[in-house]
């Protein structure tokens, strides 16, 4: 990969052919916004003062739907999101955005108070029931995701693992880390089943990609040069670093260096993994454990679009597919709409409901099992939209190595 | 990674329909995109060669022409199953390879095309006494008076009215054919309401834009009942509702057949045994993937998609498999003076010459993959756009190429 994949370079392929548009499940939904190709590759790079801002620069999600549909290999979602932190030099964060920027930062507060997270959790109920969230502009109709009682990094030390000569660095992100730790514990289950001994590295931060789409970049920048000198200290001694997230996937193997531009954002990127992209490596090497417990069970899978931005395939329907009996069927229902935190904003809940309509009503058919995703947030979406609560595919895997 | 039957590179109207055609024959299929392909930006329609009766007119053509290896009745077969899968999907496509049918386009002009959609069929248009056209406010590209003013070049003896509807489009960004389609979707009232105070008969005509939804055939099926006048929609400008409704047809065929679509996915380079492919390299930001195929169908378009690349001047190359083009040498054959001329541009003449199972050949007319096949605008030997094939060269040669 040559420098010239930085965003800022890959807007003049544009030929403004308007494939983004057709594309853009945020156009689909609202008539504001007028769309990735107008705001980005267009006025991103033609707008002619510090003053000339696009004002639908805020509807864009980040999903990466236009990134996807561009014949021409333009980072438009990208594009946006510099600008975003252009426009955000010259103007005040809106008290929303700072919160749902930071979640890292709040879940760190809240551990350091005895009981922090069950008071915590308790006050989001009442916040909620007492319309705090509407007016801090959050959307008031959600929940917010609740914190566990441990996270997973202090949980992992309880975890008994035979150490072994093959070790892996597990990323949690932040929602694996203070919310559903049992995600983490499934893939540590996982990865020893196929010889590998689990690490974790308390020096990661957050991945950045709430800072990024809220106009932060200054502090993603912060986070990203913590986490590509750790994961190239990694790649160093042999070991590998793997995500069961996405999104925080997807940042760390493409974004940073998208944003960014630095070569050793590049190097770093090598060292990452998807879960099941690493799993399907051992697979096709002959070293994935296959001694599985049949499940019989059928799962319809609601693929992320930051897993379909990484051209890898669908490892973790093909790997479930090992297990006897499972059949997973793909929802093919397009974006959730909840894209991290943008259907947590008060002003965007909407827009984020009618893009997940679709995937709602397909779950809603309940001719399955469980539903199965790989990102925290669409699971959220899922169980916000449908009630029916979503799982990680490799809580599935880990059930079949009992 | 699962080993594929076959393994289709591109996204376009060709890749799509190769795709559907393996898989309504119990093949395991994967579909490898990169970019949404085409349709978006295109009309819909199906045009198979310029000629009043263009079964007829490939006959006539040279040996080398695309048309000819795959012989007619491929070509014929391959039109019927283009027409099952848009009427899965409820978007029924009119036409028949031996007539053409008149469209309207965005300017008011006539353009003949073998296979249509049902909504833009305007065979009936001379028929009528009076012709509406519906302007909508708030409507980009698309002007009524413009396309009254040339449309009375053809139907001089009609009467013309012009009509301007608003259906609460405004409010927003500008509003494209798209967003008009996307709106009126669940809210064909509007539409249908104002349709209704024309007062037209059924001597009559009302053209609109593309509006009628962007999947299937639903929006229209709301309105046309309650009007006694037919109503037609003309081309338009990208991204069109026409071309978007035929994507949508297509795809979900494919997901219904458990064809596997990759999104994003930039095949780089083949993994070859002998002279047979056995699995393709995919390259994402990081590193590269290997997908495993009996058998694999290129479909990556020609120079505008980026099927054929050319560097240098006179070395057009085909990026992935690195197999020779075929490309009219020297300066005075490469373009026409003019855009528009009688004859076609040699450019547009380049691409991969195959022989009869569309297995790329190398000069000397040698095979160089056995189960390779080359469909769609990366075939070369023609200008599709001067002799106005581009639509039936690709779903033949992707039904002949996916039967093989």
């Amino acid at each position: 990969m040559s420098d010239t994949t930085k965003a800022i370079f890959t807007g003049d392929r544009c030929l403004s052919c308007t494939s983004c548009m057709a594309n853009c499940p945020v156009m689909a939904a609202v008539k504001e916004y007028r769309g990735p190709k107008l705001v980005a590759p267009a006025h991103g790079r033609m707008h002619f003062s510090q003053e000339d801002v696009e004002a639908t620069l805020e509807f864009c999600s980040n999903c990466k739907s236009c990134d996807r549909a561009c014949p021409s290999g333009v980072a438009v979602s990208t594009l946006n999101m510099l600008q975003r932190a252009e426009y955000y030099k010259k103007h005040e964060h809106l008290r929303s955005e700072d919160m749902l920027a930071h979640g890292e930062r709040m879940a760190n507060l809240i551990r350091k108070i005895p009981f922090g997270a069950t008071f915590s959790n308790i006050g989001m109920e009442f916040g909620k029931a007492l319309g705090v969230f509407s007016a801090l502009g959050l959307a008031g109709e959600r929940n917010m995701p609740a914190y566990a009682s441990t996270p997973f990094k202090d949980l992992f030390g309880r975890i008994k693992q035979t150490p072994t000569g093959k070790k892996i660095v597990l990323f949690t992100g932040c929602y694996i880390n203070d919310n559903e730790p049992q995600v983490g514990e499934a893939f540590v289950k996982v990865f020893n089943a196929n010889g590998y001994e689990v690490l974790i590295d308390k020096g990661f931060n957050c991945c950045g990609s709430p800072l990024v789409v809220t106009g932060f970049l200054d502090e993603a920048r912060q986070h990203a040069d913590n986490n590509v000198a750790r994961i190239l200290d990694w790649k160093k001694k042999g070991i590998p670093v793997v995500t069961p997230c996405t999104s925080c996937s997807l940042m760390l193997k493409e974004e940073y260096h998208e944003l960014f531009g630095e070569h050793e954002m590049h190097e770093a990127a090598e060292n990452v993994y998807d879960a099941f992209e690493f799993l399907e490596i051992l697979q096709e090497r002959g070293e994935f454990n296959e001694n599985l417990k049949p499940l019989n069970q059928k799962f319809l899978y609601h693929v992320p679009c930051h897993l379909k931005s990484q051209a890898i395939g669908l490892p973790a329907q093909n790997i479930l597919e090992e297990i006897g009996g499972v059949k997973v069927q793909t929802a093919d229902a397009g974006c959730c709409g909840i894209s991290g935190n943008y259907g947590f904003r008060k002003d965007k809940y909407n827009i984020s409901m009618k893009i997940g309509a679709k995937l709602f009503e397909r779950v809603k058919r309940k001719d399955f099992d469980k539903v199965i995703s790989d990102c925290g947030t669409c699971r959220m979406q899922i169980h916000h939209g449908t009630e029916i609560k979503p799982v990680h595919p490799i809580e599935i895997l880990a059930a079949a190595y009992d | 990674m699962k080993i594929s039957d076959l393994i289709v590179i591109g996204g376009g109207l060709a890749g799509l329909m190769s795709a559907a055609v393996a898989a309504s024959r119990g093949k395991k299929v994967t579909l490898l995109t990169y970019g949404s392909g085409s349709l978006p930006l295109a009309s819909g329609t199906i045009d198979f060669l310029n000629a009043e009766a263009p079964d007829a007119a490939i006959k006539n053509l040279p040996a080398h022409h695309p048309y000819k290896k795959i012989g007619l009745k491929n070509i014929d077969a391959a039109a019927k199953f283009f027409c099952e899968v848009t009427a899965q999907d409820n978007l029924p496509y009119n036409g028949r390879l031996s007539a053409q049918i008149p469209v309207v386009t965005a300017v008011g002009t006539l353009k003949y095309s073998a296979l249509v959609p049902e909504s833009m069929d305007a065979s009936r248009l001379a028929s009528k006494k009076k012709i509406f056209v519906a302007g909508i406010k708030g409507l980009k590209d698309f002007y009524a008076k413009m396309l009254v003013d040339n449309l009375k070049k053809y139907f001089s003896d009609k009467t013309f009215e012009i009509v301007n509807l608003d259906l609460e489009l405004l409010g927003g960004r500008d509003i494209t054919s798209m967003d008009a389609a996307q709106i009126l979707t669940g809210n064909e009232q509007i539409l249908a309401d104002g349709l209704k105070k024309l007062n037209a008969t059924e001597d009559d005509a009302i053209i609109i834009p593309p509006i009628l939804g962007l999947e299937g055939n639903s929006s229209r099926a709301e309105v046309k009942p309650q009007l006694r006048a037919e109503i037609f929609e003309t081309t338009c400008l990208p991204p069109s509702p026409p071309g978007i409704r035929l994507q949508r047809a297509f795809i979900k065929y494919l997901q219904k057949s458990g064809v596997r679509i990759f999104e994003n996915s930039k095949v780089v380079r083949g993994i070859f045994d002998g002279k047979k492919i056995s699995g393709v390299v995919v390259e994402n930001a990081v590193r590269e993937k290997i997908f495993p195929a009996r058998k694999v169908i290129l479909a990556t378009g020609g120079f505008y998609s980026g099927g054929i690349t050319m560097r240098e001047f006179e070395n057009p190359k085909e990026p992935i498999f690195d197999i020779p083009v075929f490309f009219p040498m020297g300066e005075n054959n490469w373009s026409n003076k003019n855009l528009f001329e009688n004859r076609p541009q040699g450019f547009s003449m380049t691409g991969i010459f195959t022989n009869e199972n569309l297995n790329p050949i190398d000069e000397d007319g040698k095979v160089l993959f056995e189960n390779l096949h080359v469909v769609g605008a990366n075939l070369g030997g023609s200008d599709f756009i001067f002799e106005r094939s581009a639509g039936g060269v690709a779903i033949s040669s992707a039904y002949k190429g996916a039967i093989l």
